[in-house]
């Protein structure tokens, strides 16, 4: 009976406390490391936020047009604020993954690797992102304000497939750095432009051949006279 | 302060050293003027032949690459001094034709002829433009003598011109200046210039010239940094101005935008001169005046109107950010309904200057894109005065002109107010509402 309760009772449970005994040192270092990770991402989060104040980050975004894309897409909190919060969440997964690691088994340990090792394309898909939207931002404004002084009636038409065609661009880099569906992602673009082009090119030079001719007739008829009416010297 | 040289080509660095010094240096920028450039050269050296018989004098060509032979003729082109009467020359007039470095534009070629002007120790100088067609010897002299001899240190042109001519002039560089700098120069970015060799150092040592003073924005720069500079500052009576137009290539928006920014970029520069300024005072004007018959201008008004009305309607979102609600929401409701209808008064049209001024302080927005947003307001504007002025006499027009610039005098508290950072702006600016159409006001 004795033996029945060493072998079948107190044998797994010595092993179980065993077990716990080597493992309690790693989730204390896991629990710390967490704690850690919070009061750091807090407080980096708090001071990038308040630098970001001080320099007039808020200000130059607004200058920027980027608060106002904001508000359009229901974002209300401030970009300052933004890049605190987006700080603070950073060093939160940062320290999840480090604490996920120091319970030091081999499956999460992998996936930690992984996990970590997919972080830059993030960041670089992240960056193209952004800077896809300033300069689509920037473009399209210089277009606009080009096709308006040349007189051209569809301006903002104009305007807005420059600033949608670099942003779709930008979106299909980002996608293909996620590594999500490459070739399907340039193929798509591909296949997307291309049929707008040759659209284009049918629907003006068949459907609208008389349209084009007429268009064209008038915009060049146009400018001759007009510079022949108009000898104004600005200067 | 910059204390480097402008670089010179190596035949032009030879050529000083042969001249070695100089007293008068007349300065012509080029680019593709074989039409005009030999009459030019023509005038300059028998004004200087007429006037200044023993002053040592040099003629510099300064351009920027012409393919039609432009140099070829500066430095061929020969006067008859016998047929002119002009016998007592007692001085050889000095030629140099040389390419000038930098931004393609008459800014950069000034820059040349300034660092020549400074390397030859010139005491006056004149620049002329190389399209002109109604350049008279007497221009040399009056754009010169002022200098020489009255102890000036810059010359304005003052010419007769059609009432649709020169329409940045009058809608803006004209008053603007006025009202900032309390200097009545009626032509402030006129093209042809008197100054001493002083002020063509003090050019020189402005870090401007990467800027848009590189290019058309040169005039304007001139005439505010040579009242600023605190030189002594006259007019000189030319006659009508006639001239081929300005290169077809340089549309309109980028002449606009090289002139407005180079006058808020000096706005930025000398605040505190122009901020303290109330009212204006009229500049001596030498020659003599006369009535003279000019060429007519013919304007295409409904382009105007149609490129106005689009800007209303396609910018309205940038406008927006340029411009004070009050001044957009009136730019709104006058709106006309008829085609052709356009009416941007004058309090208005002050309000959109100032406005933009203040934005340009403000970098709301790229400058290129704020500057060149502007040119279907400044169109409206030139359509509005077409149709105020349409049947009137020059005079008459000048009147209008002259009404103008009393407004924008009147209304510079409100630029002032605008242009300080909002944390010393009053509480409730009001002084819009006190704007009206009388033409007299606060002036001084």
């Amino acid at each position: 009976m004795n033996d029945f309760i060493n072998q079948a009772l107190l044998k797994p449970l010595e092993l179980l406390g065993r077990q716990l005994l080597t493992v309690l040192p790693n989730v204390l270092a896991m629990g710390i490391i967490l704690l850690g990770g919070l009061f750091t991402a807090w407080a980096f989060g708090f001071f990038v936020e308040r630098l970001f104040r001080v320099i007039g980050f808020d200000h130059l975004c607004d200058r920027l047009g980027m608060n106002a894309a904001l508000l359009r897409g229901g974002v209300k909190t401030d970009p300052s604020r933004l890049v605190g919060r987006s700080i603070y969440w950073t060093v939160i997964v940062l320290a999840s993954i480090a604490a996920l690691g120091a319970l030091n088994l081999t499956p999460i340990n992998q996936f930690a690797q992984s996990l970590l090792a997919y972080v830059p394309h993030l960041v670089t898909a992240a960056v193209i992102l952004l800077a896809g939207y300033f300069l689509s931002n920037f473009a399209s404004q210089a277009v606009l304000i080009a096709a308006v002084n040349a007189g051209l009636p569809p301006a903002r038409l104009i305007a807005a497939c420059s600033r949608w065609g670099l942003q779709v661009l930008a979106g299909a880099m980002a996608l293909e750095q996620l590594g999500i569906a490459q070739h399907i992602v340039v193929v798509g673009f591909g296949i997307t432009w291309g049929g707008i082009v040759l659209a284009g090119a049918i629907a003006f030079g068949l459907g609208a051949a008389d349209l084009a001719k007429e268009f064209l007739e008038r915009r060049l008829v146009a400018r001759s006279k007009s510079s022949r009416d108009d000898d104004l010297h600005h200067l | 302060m910059n204390t480097g040289r402008t670089p010179l080509t190596a035949p032009t660095e030879a050529r000083l050293q042969d001249i070695d010094s100089a007293e008068i240096l007349v300065g012509i920028p080029s680019y593709n003027n074989a039409d005009t450039v030999g009459h030019v050269v023509r005038a300059v050296s028998v004004g200087l032949a007429k006037h200044f018989p023993s002053r040592r004098a040099v003629l510099v060509n300064s351009d920027g690459g012409s393919s039609d032979g432009t140099p070829a003729i500066v430095a061929r082109t020969a006067v008859d001094f016998q047929h002119l009467f002009i016998g007592d020359q007692q001085s050889v007039l000095h030629r140099i034709v040389t390419p000038y470095h930098g931004i393609p534009g008459k800014g950069s070629a000034f820059r040349t002829i300034f660092e020549i002007a400074r390397r030859l120790k010139a005491k006056a100088c004149a620049v002329v433009d190389a399209d002109l067609r109604s350049i008279s010897p007497e221009w040399i002299e009056l754009l010169l003598r002022p200098i020489m001899e009255e102890g000036y240190d810059y010359v304005a042109p003052y010419y007769l011109r059609h009432k649709y001519d020169g329409t940045i002039t009058n809608s803006l560089a004209y008053p603007l200046t006025r009202a900032l700098y309390g200097q009545r120069i009626r032509q402030p970015i006129g093209g042809e210039f008197g100054f001493s060799g002083a002020l063509a150092a003090h050019y020189l040592d402005q870090h401007v010239w990467e800027s848009e003073v590189a290019r058309f924005g040169i005039d304007i720069w001139m005439t505010t940094e040579a009242i600023a500079s605190g030189a002594r500052v006259c007019q000189s009576f030319l006659g009508a101005k006639i001239h081929n137009p300005k290169d077809p290539a340089a549309d309109l928006s980028a002449m606009l935008m090289q002139v407005m920014g180079a006058l808020f970029a000096s706005m930025e520069q000398h605040e505190g001169l122009w901020s303290r300024q109330k009212g204006s005072q009229a500049v001596p004007l030498f020659g003599f005046p006369y009535e003279v018959g000019v060429e007519p201008v013919h304007v295409n008004v409904e382009r105007m109107v149609s490129h106005y009305r689009q800007g209303l309607t396609d910018l309205e979102p940038i406008w927006r950010q340029i411009l004070a609600n009050d001044t957009f929401t009136q730019l709104r409701d006058l709106q006309g309904a008829s085609g052709t209808d356009c009416r941007i008064p004058d309090e208005l049209w002050v309000q959109v200057v100032y406005d933009a001024a203040t934005a340009y302080h403000k970098r709301i927005m790229p400058i290129e894109h704020l500057l060149k947003a502007l040119t279907p307001l400044y169109l409206g504007r030139t359509a509005s005065f077409v149709h105020a002025t349409q049947g009137l006499t020059s005079t008459e027009a000048e009147q209008k002109i002259e009404a103008l610039c009393h407004t924008f005098e009147r209304m510079k508290p409100y630029l002032v107010e605008r242009w300080q950072p909002p944390a010393l702006q009053p509480a409730a600016p009001d002084l819009l509402h006190h704007a009206t159409t009388d033409a007299g006001g606060e002036h001084e």
